[in-house]
């Protein structure tokens, strides 16, 4: 697949699929929208601004492709393959694993080109390496061996089929509906207690678009949910998803104190926004490549860069925030500022710049710290409903 | 209808209801009139506001439609928190559906707030061949555990401006001197009330 393809092939191909967008005459005034095709297949909406913006991206994104060829010419095909600096290695070898693990975080931070997105992505998200480990057969023998089995998951997946991404050009067809069918359906039988939960539909989608085989996208998904996000982010009573919010809470608070005492006045729980944001990993608010690009850190860095992500949103958008009264106008400001982050370093550099460095270990303390607190309330919650329940019987 | 003296009141809605049951294509029909054949899922919730004008007030609702599937039920507190009024949605071609709506009522009764105004829609009133819950079973339910029961479908629009109209009028009112927000908050002392609304002024 990839072997086949010549480096050369590869940037051409994708200098061809890159047309510049071009709104007509009647759309050059401002505040007049136009509709038009991301490179992924989604229908955008935006004002002329907006197209500029998206054409000033595809520049970036050639250029940042430029860079990563001359550096693959440089280092060697698969340089950033070997970035881990183990113990064994010879000292003259650590030095140039730990210069190019600097480079390659530096590099990912500024965005994969999207043709080497599937190869760096499978790589060093941990896909591969998962994959190695069963036999060569395993994807094909699991989607047969489930294919006319009927569970709860199968149902809501195929109730969910045409409700995912609806319109899109590929995801929207028969054969889109068949391949997102079967990863869904072949995860839900892999991890019986995540099963199917709504959201993954999107990213599952998502990995389809990028992934140049169906079976990529399932081993990323596994590896996603196996090892880069939190546990237990879609199990049952998505507890790992209430540890975030959670988390997620405090840095607010620590970051941006104005901006969470205001919101705390108003009522304004942030997880009436980061829900989706943490489920879907954005790919249901941002623009397609902003989304990507957010992906690139997250398959390389791990979970806390949904963290970064969606601090940043509301960083960006701090002074306009507090000066709101409702908890409607504040939802309202963070979908349009989502839906309008055309621009992917606008994000990235606050997400990684003004956000601050923040530390895994301490992180994972925070959601240590949390767990008992979040399995404590379900725990109650849940004996309360029943109880509630078999008075009503009685 | 609403004249210029009129008062006007914020007021947080809730919809519940099993997955698939038309939630979003109930709020897509009353906030912009319109009816997709495939709406999206909704994951958590979506946000949403539209004004009715009832005879002597204005209502803005502000709209949380929840996600339905049972595992995100855990998230549902949040969104039901302070509400003031919530429709729960069943399918009409869908007995499992009107189950899953008693569950919620149950919750609301126990864990809402006492004031709250409730409806029960029977969606999809449109497919008249594969119904499976009888208007009358549904009908007696509500009167039962009084709520205001009404059989909508998104698609045609039938009833659909009607249910939230008629929750308008329901709502209670409060004397607006205390409520400069105009917000519908029940179950806090006002003194807080004013407090939240004066601290970004
Ligand atoms: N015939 C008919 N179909 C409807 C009606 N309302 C909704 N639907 C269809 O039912 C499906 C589900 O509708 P949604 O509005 O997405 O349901 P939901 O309750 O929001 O579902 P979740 O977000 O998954 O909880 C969609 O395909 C709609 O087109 C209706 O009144 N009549
Ligand atoms: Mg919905």
């Amino acid at each position: 697949m990839y072997g086949t393809q010549s480096k050369r092939d590869l940037a051409f191909e994708y200098q061809a699929q890159v047309p510049i967008l071009r709104p007509s005459i009647h759309a050059r005034r401002a505040n007049i929208t136009v509709k038009f095709q991301d490179i992924y297949g989604f229908t955008v909406e935006g004002n002329v601004d907006d197209v500029n913006v998206l054409n000033e991206v595809r520049e970036k994104v050639r250029q940042q492709g430029r860079v990563w060829w001359a550096l693959e010419a440089s280092k060697g095909a698969n340089w950033y393959l070997e970035t881990h600096v183990s113990s064994t290695l010879k000292s003259s070898l650590k030095f140039t694993a730990l210069v190019n693990q600097i480079t390659l975080k530096r590099l990912i931070r500024k965005g994969i080109p999207p043709n080497l997105r599937p190869k760096v992505w499978f790589a060093m998200s941990g896909a591969a390496k998962k994959k190695s480990t069963v036999p060569d057969s395993y994807y094909n023998d699991l989607t047969s061996a489930v294919v006319d089995k009927v569970t709860p998951a199968t149902k809501q997946i195929d109730h969910d089929l045409p409700r995912t991404f609806p319109g899109h050009p590929w995801l929207d067809t028969p054969e889109g509906h068949a391949a997102l069918r079967r990863v869904l359906v072949g995860y839900s039988f892999r991890d019986s207690d995540v099963g199917y939960c709504q959201g993954l539909n999107y990213v599952a989608a998502l990995l389809l678009l990028v992934m140049k085989t169906e079976e990529d996208a399932f081993w990323m998904l596994a590896v996603l949910l196996e090892n880069v996000l939190v546990n237990d982010c879609y199990t049952t009573n998505l507890s790992g998803c209430h540890v975030e919010q959670r988390v997620f809470k405090d840095l607010l608070t620590k970051k941006c104190p104005r901006l969470a005492a205001h919101l705390e006045t108003l009522e304004f729980d942030v997880s009436l926004v980061c829900t989706e944001w943490f489920l879907c990993l954005f790919s249901k608010s941002l623009p397609s490549e902003t989304t990507m690009r957010v992906w690139d850190v997250l398959f390389y860095e791990g979970a806390k860069v949904l963290l970064h992500t969606a601090l940043a949103i509301f960083k960006m958008k701090e002074e306009e925030l507090l000066l709101t009264y409702h908890v409607g106008d504040v939802i309202n400001i963070i979908q349009k500022t989502t839906h309008h982050l055309f621009d992917p370093d606008e994000l990235m550099t606050v997400a990684f710049d003004k956000v601050g460095f923040m530390m895994t270990t301490n992180i994972s303390k925070q959601r240590k710290k949390q767990e008992p607190a979040v399995m404590a309330e379900l725990d109650q919650r849940f004996r309360r409903l029943n109880s509630t329940g078999e008075e009503n019987d009685k | 209808m609403a004249s210029s003296g009129n008062k006007s009141i914020n007021a947080k809605l809730v919809l519940l209801g099993d997955v698939g049951a038309g939630k979003s294509s109930l709020v897509l029909r009353f906030v912009k009139g319109q009816f997709i054949e495939f709406q999206e899922s909704t994951i958590g919730a979506a946000f949403s506001s539209q004004t009715v004008a009832v005879d002597d007030a204005t209502v803005k609702f502000e709209i949380w439609d929840t996600a339905g599937q049972e595992r995100y039920h855990s998230l549902a507190p949040m969104y039901y928190r302070g509400a003031a009024a919530a429709i729960i949605v069943y399918d009409i071609t869908n007995q499992a559906s009107l189950e899953r709506a008693k569950k919620w009522v149950q919750e609301l009764q126990s864990q809402g707030n006492s004031n709250m105004v409730m409806a029960l829609a029977g969606n999809k009133a449109d497919l008249v061949d594969s119904r499976k819950v009888a208007t009358e079973e549904a009908q007696a339910y509500a009167q039962e555990n009084g709520l205001f029961f009404m059989e909508t479908s998104a698609k045609t629009a039938t009833n659909v401006n009607d249910i939230f109209y008629e929750i308008a009028k329901r709502l209670p009112r409060l004397q607006p001197a205390q409520n400069p927000s105009g917000m519908v908050l029940l179950n806090r002392p006002p003194a807080e009330k004013a407090a939240g609304a004066s601290c970004c002024s």
